[in-house]
């Protein structure tokens, strides 16, 4: 790929410099011991809680170890990431990854069957009975904290908000140019949207779309109906069909008054309403009929983990009821074990959200989903 | 000038084999070919010689004839062709004049506007892509203070092309301000101050004088700026429209998002092969540049 020349220079020299520094020191470029590297997709929100409220805990328990918590960079540096650890296991070298946060098992092609992933199903951990199995997606990725996606919009001008997907879509073409999603592929919110689109043209059936069932025949009647949707939809958005490049974007104009409407994650939704960057007026809500898809976040422990029994002990750790409590105290969260191991206090002060479940989309689905989407929704943009 | 390189004594004694200055250069030749060029024909091979249903290799041209017959992979292409030959040509309408001024005058003022036009170079993209967002974005700084002095209607050019148009011409400036400058500081003032004497105007000056000895630095600055907005990801990915989605996100997107690591790659490799016209151009303007200082 192409790059920019500043970027190009500044990558020269780190890999110039990069091989000096391993030269010069060894042995020291391998992990250290006792120190688990921990890379994260989620925002830097959930980088905070861990170190806040998961990394002293683990590091008092056990004693000699840490934790080394990285922002991995975004999916696509994630899948790099990945990729380096398959590499290593092709090569049976030390991979320098412990740990990798909300990523898929699917990617790179082949690391599944060639054993990169530890299997949860196979494994016992402690606390895996507690586990919620409605929220496991797949056996290689543990589930441990679920977030949901809402209507994020100005209260002033939305007394009552849509309870239906219908009430919502008849609200948009009511108040043109007042609502805007964000694009699939940049920021979960957008995707999480059209998902229940598509849900919605097939008669809210969750159950006809799953992580094997992906075919081009089997899904091209339903992508056809979802972009008859999404198009008509498309004239009552934001400038006649213009959509956010990520989560944080289409907040931002929600926050600078030109848009009423947009669709948010619920735990960035109520970050910005305690920061204040939204107006006071600001409120969120969730559809009645079907709830938004919201998803559960994971980790996936890499077999080749130089520390490998220490991240099992971290990944039981995290869906320990200790702390699952701190994902719905501390980070606005779900659980990923069932309530009724949850403390008492938050069963009884979240019995009404408890009784809901989550729905979840196939991540198989998603790469056909999106680029459908570029080239049948928003290359029908006005302006060209 | 090339009279000039036929009639000029052999210059034996710069081209006599030196391995000492082989032996300076090995280091990092090594470095670009493990790390750019293998990688690089690495993945232009495997766009042509590759991977059947049945598990075999075979040569195809498959996915090239899938791109030219793809009606949104060429309009995004026409769109990053478009996008990179107006920012180039505002960069060049903007900058030509403030090197020619920075040439002639001098004093404080001068100094300021240089530090003023070289400071992008000291802020990191990411920011410049937020503060631009607040700024020219809808009710944003820029549509406040117009409606204060009564200007309505602005409409703002977040999400659409011309959207990282602006925030290409703000990153780039200040390298294609250091090229021109330097370009004019070739130009002696006694060959002006002779054109002067004779009567020639200021347009005269700069159409026969100025144009005709920056050439060279014009040639670098173009191809050096096309190599890198033909490229770029990150302004249009931010600032830019949905679609038509310029050629850097859009092997972004079918590379990590698609995952047609095989598309991705064609991708790379025509955008390669359009921007080796411009490498070649300016290696060419080098290589020409070079044998005219050997010669002197």
């Amino acid at each position: 790929m192409v790059m920019k020349r500043r970027e190009f220079l500044k990558g020269t020299a780190a890999v110039g410099l990069g091989s000096v520094a391993a030269g010069l020191m060894g042995k020291s470029a391998l992990a250290a011991e006792g120190t688990l590297d921990i890379f994260f997709n989620s925002d830097t929100n959930v980088v905070e809680f861990w170190s806040s409220a998961i990394k002293p805990a683990f590091e008092a328990a056990n004693p000699g170890t840490t934790l080394n918590l990285v922002s991995g960079g975004g999916g696509a540096s994630m899948n790099a990431l990945a990729e380096r650890a398959f590499a290593a296991l092709q090569s049976g070298t030390d991979p320098q990854i412990d740990m990798m946060e909300a990523i898929g098992p699917y990617h790179p092609e082949g690391a599944i069957e060639a054993g990169l992933w530890d299997d949860f199903s196979k494994l016992s951990l402690s606390n895996m009975s507690k586990v919620n199995p409605a929220v496991v997606d797949n056996q290689w990725s543990l589930p441990y904290r679920g977030s949901q996606v809402v209507m994020m919009y100005n209260g002033d001008k939305v007394p009552t908000p849509p309870k239906t997907f219908e009430e919502l879509v008849a609200w948009i073409k009511a108040n043109p140019g007042q609502f805007a999603y964000a694009r699939p592929d940049l920021g979960d919110s957008g995707a999480c949207f059209i998902e229940r689109a598509l849900q919605e043209v097939m008669g809210r059936d969750e159950s006809l779309f799953t992580n094997e069932n992906y075919s081009d025949e089997y899904a091209e009647p339903m992508f056809t109906k979802l972009w008859a949707l999404l198009n008509d939809l498309a004239p009552s958005l934001y400038k006649g069909g213009e959509y956010t490049g990520g989560n944080t974007p289409s907040i931002q104009l929600l926050a600078s008054g030109v848009i009423t409407m947009t669709i948010a994650w619920s735990d960035m939704a109520l970050v910005a309403m305690n920061e204040g960057v939204v107006p006071e007026t600001t409120a969120v809500a969730q559809l009645q009929d079907l709830a938004f898809i919201g998803g559960y976040s994971s980790v996936l422990v890499p077999t080749n983990a130089a520390n490998h029994e220490m991240s099992l002990k971290l990944a039981d750790f995290l869906i320990s009821p200790e702390v699952q409590n701190k994902v719905v105290s501390d980070l606005g969260g779900f659980p990923s074990i069932n309530w009724s191991e949850m403390s008492p206090e938050l069963q009884a002060k979240f019995a009404n959200v408890a009784t809901t479940s989550i729905p979840t989309f196939p991540g198989p689905w998603e790469s056909h989903l999106f680029d459908g989407w570029y080239r049948n929704v928003a290359s029908n943009l006005a302006q060209g | 000038m090339s009279d000039t390189l036929s009639t000029a004594p052999a210059s034996a004694p710069l081209t006599k084999w030196r391995p000492t200055g082989l032996f300076f250069i090995a280091a990092p030749i090594l470095l670009i070919a493990v790390f750019l060029f293998y990688p690089a024909l690495r993945s232009i091979w495997g766009t042509i010689y590759v991977r059947q249903p049945d598990g075999s290799y075979a040569f195809s041209i498959a996915s090239y004839l899938y791109f030219f017959s793809d009606s949104y992979s060429l309009t995004n292409l026409g769109r990053t062709f478009w996008t990179t030959i107006v920012t180039m040509v505002l960069l060049i309408a903007i900058n030509l004049p403030i090197a020619i001024y920075l040439r002639f005058k001098g004093g404080r003022l001068a100094v300021f506007i240089q530090v003023l036009a070289l400071f992008p170079m000291f802020v990191p993209g990411i920011v410049i892509v937020y503060a631009l967002i607040r700024y020219l974005g809808p009710n944003g700084l820029l549509q406040t203070l117009l409606e204060v002095v009564g200007i309505g209607g602005f409409q703002s050019p977040y999400l659409t092309p011309w959207g990282p148009v602006i925030g290409m011409v703000w990153d780039a400036m200040p390298f294609t301000l250091l090229v021109l400058t330097a370009g004019m500081s070739g130009i002696a003032t006694s060959a002006i101050e002779a054109a002067q004497d004779v009567g020639a105007g200021r347009l005269r000056i700069l159409f026969s004088i100025i144009l005709p000895q920056i050439k060279n630095s014009l040639l670098v600055v173009t191809s050096l700026n096309f190599l890198g907005l033909f490229g770029q990801a990150f302004m249009p990915f931010m600032l830019g429209p949905t679609s038509p989605e310029m050629m850097g996100p859009f092997m972004l997107r079918t590379f990590s998002t698609v995952r047609d690591p095989l598309q991705a790659a064609t991708q790379a490799t025509i955008v390669f092969a359009l921007c080796s016209v411009a490498g070649l151009a300016y290696v060419r303007s080098i290589a020409k540049r070079r044998a005219a200082e050997l010669v002197k």
